[in-house]
């Protein structure tokens, strides 16, 4: 069961991601609101996040440049993980996933309980471009130590052939397409949103789209892993 | 590998990155909001999941590709078959969320064969078959194929024990893993049945309903109606679910076998409808003045007492039309929409001699049409055509434009189907 004072503070926690959600994100990339949810979500522990898969293993880089194992950045925290374009433009994507990302993080700062169990990873898909300086840039002051409270990682590989097993293994479809309605036909990139909420053992437990990325369901379902590490521990 | 030499090439490309995320949003054949990809031009083939008959070619079920772009010489043509071995009552198929692959199964086992769709759109591939279901679950015969992200919920129509409709849903993920079981609800209304299923993320439902178990659908139609005690065994329910907990929430009464459910695709609406096969009526489900769900009688199709009986719907993407297969009178009829709560047809034409499939493209211009309901329950002698027929339509007349005969090809019962492009060909397709 859970103590009153735990409940109390993931209640708080999901007041404060309400407040946030109806309020302007400060964000670089978008002004506009979060959408509210429009319905009363399940309570934390009141359902079961399956393990979908195990979050893939390989090399990536971090903004300093040097090669880590992925799994560095999967374990021994719950995990949030979303992957980006730098130069993605698409309200409803990249951007949409920062937004969300920022509100969690105003969230957890502001929930001791949250502290240090809880790290969000940015990788981007286009190491071509992304470079660990370019993502150093694109991240801003959020890279920066919070004081054991959150870390959030962004992270680059160093080629195609080091990111495809990456993608491969998420299940992070990337397609090319073609634009013929101008007089050239153009190349794009087109990928779903997706975000990954990974264990501490690695597994991956949840994936978003933006049909269902609401910082109050992430923050229901970080609670909800706690709880069953809290469980777990007990039995032990 | 493909992959890398595609990321070189993006990588000297200006990129552009799209996201396909708008809120809920079906495909254009009515498919799971979280499929990633919609066709929204000219679609290239449409992909017909079909029951093998003995003494008919291989005799095996099979996914057929039919090139369905007029301007491609082979148009109207089948261009290629891939069988599974097997006759099982092939009936329903679904894509998964990333549009790579299509999972399609049989009602009277428990494999399911997944075709990467991916690598070649004109040449599905089958890359695995998933064969657990029912040591797992215990449920029989899996019906529809619902994309959630990274997985895949299945319904079932029977369970292994005594092939009754008491049965529930299955969720794998993308590689065929089994995750978790969920049985359809026996108390407090409900009758275990179940048939469809469908979400609205933006309300966090999923909506089921219900039909019968392998003992009557397997069973001759002709043979099953004059069975008063079997007859009583067909579902009489939807259950509301809470779709992030995969929980139900409420049981609504809709009597006659409630079959396909269509959310609205309109962003703004909040609704869904079905039709009732053995009633011959459309039902909308919605939220009353208080936010509780509701079901409710808006309509006949046809003259119920004759028994039409209702199988395939498709909703146009604006939600404000809806086509209706009826099978025994060989009709498709189109409703008006615009007050879901007044269905009211406004066009009927005779598409064969027995009807059950129907899809739209996303434009609403093209229809599809095919021809099997169940091997025992289709029609015998000259009425069982067996047709993939493809149809345009101007908003007021259904003209046919080319028709595949599933006979004479040697194929078998065209029954589900799914469209295709040649634009969402992608190496990265592992299966």
């Amino acid at each position: 069961m859970n103590s009153p004072r735990r409940i109390q503070r993931a209640s708080q926690a999901i007041a404060l991601i309400a407040a946030l959600a109806c309020a302007p994100i400060s964000s670089a990339h978008q002004d506009e609101p979060l959408a509210e949810l429009d319905f009363i979500p399940p309570a934390p522990g009141t359902y079961t996040l399956h393990r979908i898969m195990a979050a893939p293993e390989g090399r990536v880089l971090g903004i300093d440049g040097r090669p880590q194992p992925l799994s560095r950045y999967t374990r021994g925290q719950i995990t949030l993980l979303g992957f980006i374009y730098t130069t993605c433009i698409d309200p409803e994507g990249c951007p949409h996933a920062y937004r969300v990302f920022d509100a969690l993080k105003e969230a957890i700062v502001a929930t001791p309980s949250l502290h240090g169990e809880v790290r969000f990873v940015t990788l981007s898909f286009d190491p071509a471009r992304d470079s660990p300086d370019v993502m150093r840039r694109y991240a801003g002051s959020r890279v920066l130590e919070t004081d054991g409270r959150l870390r959030w990682y962004f992270l680059t590989t160093r080629s195609a052939r080091e990111l495809m097993p990456l993608v491969e293994g998420f299940g992070q479809d990337i397609r090319i397409t073609f634009d013929r309605s101008g007089a050239r036909p153009r190349r794009e990139l087109s990928h779903v949103l997706k975000v990954f909420l990974i264990d501490r053992t690695g597994d991956v437990r949840e994936i978003y789209t933006s049909t269902f990325l609401y910082p109050r369901l992430v923050l229901n379902d970080i609670e909800t892993l706690l709880m069953e590490d809290r469980a777990a521990h007990r039995k032990k | 590998m493909g992959n890398i030499r595609v990321f070189r090439a993006i990588g000297m490309l200006a990129m552009v990155c799209v996201g396909f995320t708008a809120a809920v949003r079906a495909d254009e054949t009515c498919n799971s909001p979280y499929i990633a990809k919609l066709i929204k031009g000219q679609e290239d083939y449409v992909y017909v999941w079909t029951l093998g008959v003995e003494g008919l070619g291989d005799a095996s079920d099979k996914l057929v590709t039919v090139d369905v772009n007029p301007k491609s010489k082979t148009y109207g043509k089948v261009v290629h078959s891939v069988s599974t071995g097997a006759r099982a009552e092939a009936h329903h198929m679904g894509f998964t969320d990333d549009r790579r692959h299509i999972w399609a199964g049989g009602l009277s086992e428990n494999r399911i064969w997944v075709f990467d769709i991916a690598t070649d759109p004109a040449k599905p591939k089958l890359v695995r078959t998933v064969g657990d279901l029912g040591d797992r679950s215990g449920y029989l015969g899996p019906h529809t194929y619902y994309a959630l992200p990274g997985r895949m919920l299945v319904q079932t129509l029977s369970n292994t024990k005594d092939k009754g409709g008491v049965t529930g849903m299955v969720l794998y993920n993308n590689k065929g893993k089994h995750l978790a079981n969920y049985a359809m609800p026996t108390e407090q209304g409900g009758d275990g049945y179940g048939y469809d299923l469908a979400v609205n993320p933006k309300k966090n439902v999923l909506l089921t309903s219900s039909f019968t178990g392998y003992t009557n659908y397997m069973r001759p139609l002709g043979e099953l109606i004059k069975d008063g005690e079997a007859m009583k065994k067909f579902g009489s329910t939807m259950v509301v679910w809470d779709l992030k907990a995969i929980k139900p929430t409420k049981v609504l009464a809709v009597p006659g076998a409630p079959l396909e459910i269509r959310w609205s695709l309109n962003p703004k609406d909040n609704w869904a409808i079905t039709a009732a096969a053995l009633t011959s009526k459309l039902w909308l489900v919605r939220q009353d003045a208080k936010g509780e769900w509701i079901a409710k009688d808006v309509g006949a199709i046809g003259d119920p007492s004759k028994i039409p009986l209702p199988v395939d719907i498709s909703i146009t993407r604006d939600g404000k039309g809806l086509w209706v297969n009826t099978f025994m009178d060989g009709k498709t009829r189109y409703f008006d929409l615009s007050n879901p709560e007044a269905p009211k047809q406004t066009y009927e034409k005779v598409t064969g001699k027995q009807v059950n499939m129907i899809s739209q493209s996303w434009d609403g211009k093209r229809v599809y049409i095919t021809s099997s309901l169940l091997a025992n329950w289709d029609k015998g002698g000259a009425d069982n055509e067996q047709f993939l027929r493809g149809f345009a339509w101007d908003g007021k007349e259904l003209t046919q434009k080319f028709e595949v005969d599933f006979t004479q090809e040697k194929l078998g019962r065209a029954h589900h189907m799914k469209l295709g492009s040649k634009a969402l060909r992608s190496s990265a397709a592992g299966g």
